[in-house]
């Protein structure tokens, strides 16, 4: 097959996919029914690795796959670019969308309808990602969100219902900015494919310019809301605590990430890209230290781990920020976007492991409190686990996510805060508010690790008999996978940081001369801030570090508030950028 | 002069949707709000695609001074993403109605969390 039919397998078969499950749900009982769900989960899901092992040799050396779907005119057709950002995106969501999927015949929800939303919005990420067109990336992102909500709410909690509810408002509204942003590019410009606006902004005077600024601010707002920057987070600790947990580790670990990357696309295209990426690189930085705080004073072990997404993606945000901010198509640049897509990729892994593994002591146990449960791995055992599979994935998780050499998160973290310091804008104030960042990761993962303690004091009550009878096998097999995964990534870290500069810049780099990722320094580093992070679990736990605590996990949070934040924050955007784009 | 009324009118539209959104409690009123928003780009989107001629957009030989297309094919589409958002928030409201018995969704929110 051609490199231009095979693009488009990782959108194509997961619909394909779908569309078989469907046939599954109206047409098949029994048996046969679950045979033809999983044939179609296996063409959705598993099979575009092949398109994506035949695409590699294409994308490796920088060239791309363009063209306008369906021979078009390019005026009026739909363009897509598959480069090696496309392709990178598409194995961070096939990595985690299998596992997941392998996870929910364990953990639930199971059942044709959940396996069908679920490839429609693995398909709709690798539209996200590969379209070279702004109303197409509206569409993709409607379907990427609507396929998100249904799966949210598909809990049986009350609360996931209001969590769904909530995150489809603002991020529907959001949405309708989005489309007034779109049309004043279109009516700038002529044109919705990025090459053509990129044509068309290039002769602007004063007027059309201010147009543009306000333009960009409203498209950028609204991805922000996806990516889940502050203060635009609201929405998700509910969504992502509530939801079952194979689907908060997809949205954790790949939903928030793939519209960041797709928004770099559109900010090469601006002038003021720069500036508008510089904005969000501070943002990010401050996102990765306040989530962590609130992280800290969570008692529902979901939700502090949602929060733990926030704080890590304001990491990746802060440093694709900068790469932005410097140029994308420089050596800083490159280096900085593939730091922060190493993350991406990284975080991807073990949160999604954080996830599954936390996911199925607390089902095992049926309670959630990290204050209150003890003695999880007998849980486990007793649950079926007889090896304690998901404390072992858990320990994997929380020392990855906690930069512990020689795990995954060891050394992306290094890698970023190393490159920030060097070509970053005030790097070393970046460097520092993620290094304690980091401190306060460690500390929330000590305090996370409790459940797994042994139950001396007697706190846990009798739990009652594990209630769903799926069978533990699949969902042991996707925590080893990813554990797995977790370590060999930390070992083999300077190969693939190498292959991925290759994807995003056609030649491959290193960090640097002499630099290496398991220094003595980078090592020490680790253990100083494994040490901060004990400390700060010291204070926390103390009289006045509770109080504290308490207050910041009670404080008021409304409807409301959402809304506010989201209009803040694109005045904010447009504010810089007029500031930054007067002559 | 009509142009400005025509927009004025649009952004009274944007306002008042944006302020049910926002301010309304209920969350029945809430999703009309939002698709008061939604129609509100759309109408805005095939008034300015309207401004260029006045033919219908057909590419024959001869025929010249038609509208802009792109923005009504682009207003469909638009419009089916937001029937099927104001169904799934529907079929939501009408899962948290059953869950906590009112619309209300400062009293849904308290009803959630006491569970």
């Amino acid at each position: 097959m051609s490199p231009e039919g095979l693009a488009f397998a990782p959108v194509l078969l997961p619909l394909l996919g779908a569309a078989i499950v469907f046939l599954a749900k109206a047409f098949f009982r029994g048996r046969g029914a679950v045979i033809v769900e999983y044939t179609g989960v296996f063409t959705g899901l598993y099979l575009p690795w092949l398109a994506l092992i035949f695409l590699f040799p294409v994308v490796i050396n920088g060239s791309a796959v363009t063209g306008v779907i369906g021979h078009w005119n390019s005026g009026v057709g739909i363009s897509y670019r598959f480069d090696g950002l496309a392709w990178m995106v598409n194995v961070l969501g096939y990595t985690l969308g299998g596992a997941a999927w392998l996870h929910s015949l364990s953990s639930g929800p199971k059942g044709p309808s959940f396996s069908a939303i679920f490839l429609i919005q693995t398909a709709a990420l690798g539209a996200t990602i590969m379209t070279a067109d702004l109303f197409n990336l509206f569409v993709s992102l409607e379907v990427l969100g609507i396929s998100s909500y249904i799966l949210v709410s598909s809990s049986e909690k009350p609360g996931a219902a209001l969590a769904s509810f909530s995150y489809l408002m603002v991020s529907s509204t959001a949405m309708v900015f989005f489309l007034l942003g779109l049309f004043g590019l279109y009516r700038i410009t002529g044109s919705l494919s990025y090459e053509g606006i990129a044509a068309g902004l290039g002769h602007l005077d004063g007027n059309a310019l201010a147009t543009a600024v306000i333009s960009l601010s409203l498209l950028v707002g609204a991805i922000a809301i996806r990516v889940a920057v502050m203060p635009l987070y609201g929405w998700l600790p509910d969504a992502h605590a509530l939801a079952p947990h194979a689907v908060s580790a997809v949205l954790s670990g790949v939903l928030i990430k793939t519209p960041l990357f797709a928004l770099s696309r559109i900010l090469i295209l601006f002038p003021i890209g720069k500036e508008a990426g510089q904005l969000m690189s501070y943002a990010g930085a401050a996102t990765a230290l306040l989530a962590v705080i609130i992280a800290l004073s969570q008692k529902d072990v979901k939700r502090l781990l949602a929060y733990h997404s926030i704080s890590q993606i304001g990491y990746i945000v802060c440093t694709w920020g900068a790469a932005v901010a410097v140029g994308i198509g420089t050596k800083a640049g490159t280096l900085l976007m593939a730091a922060a897509f190493l993350h991406a990729l990284f975080h991807a892994v073990f949160k999604g492991l954080l996830f599954l593994s936390i996911g199925s002591s607390v089902d095992a146990a049926g309670e959630r409190d990290v204050y209150k449960l003890r003695g999880a791995v007998s849980i486990l055992k007793r649950s079926g686990d007889k090896a304690a599979i998901a404390f072992f994935g858990f320990l994997v998780g929380a020392l990855s996510i906690s930069a512990i050499p020689p795990f995954n998160g060891f050394t992306s973290k290094t890698a970023m805060t190393y490159l920030l310091k060097y070509y970053g804008q005030y790097g070393s104030v970046l460097y520092w508010i993620l290094t304690i960042a980091g401190a306060g990761t460690a500390a929330s993962f000590i305090k996370l690790s409790r459940i797994y303690w042994p139950d001396k004091e007697k706190i846990s009550t009798v739990f009652p008999e594990r209630t769903d009878s799926g069978p533990v096998l699949p969902g042991v097999i996707a925590i080893i996978f990813l554990s797995v995964l977790c370590i060999l990534g930390g070992i083999f870290t300077p190969l693939i940081f190498k292959t991925v500069t290759a994807l995003l810049s056609g030649k491959s780099l290193t960090m640097g001369d002499g630099y290496s990722f398991f220094s003595t320094g980078n090592l020490l580093k680790s253990l100083y801030t494994a040490g901060a992070g004990a400390l700060v679990f010291l204070l926390a736990t103390g009289n006045a570090g509770s109080a504290l605590l308490k207050k910041v996990r009670e404080r008021p949070r409304s409807f409301q508030g959402l809304f506010v934040s989201y209009a803040l924050a694109a005045a904010a955007m447009a504010g810089w950028l007029l500031y930054h784009a007067a002559p | 002069m009509m142009v400005m009324i025509e927009r004025l009118l649009l952004f009274l539209l944007f306002l008042l949707g944006f302020w049910g959104i926002l301010a309304k409690q209920n969350i029945i009123k809430k999703i009309i709000s939002l698709n008061l928003i939604n129609s509100a780009v759309v109408i805005l989107f095939v008034l300015e695609g309207s401004r260029i001629g006045n033919k219908a957009p057909i590419l024959e030989e001869g025929i010249a001074g038609i509208v802009d297309p792109i923005p009504q094919a682009l207003m469909l589409t638009a419009i089916v993403i937001g029937v099927c958002v104001t169904a799934l928030s529907l079929a939501l409201a009408y899962r948290l109605y059953k869950a906590a018995g009112t619309f209300n969704i400062e009293d849904i929110r308290k009803e959630v969390s006491r569970k």
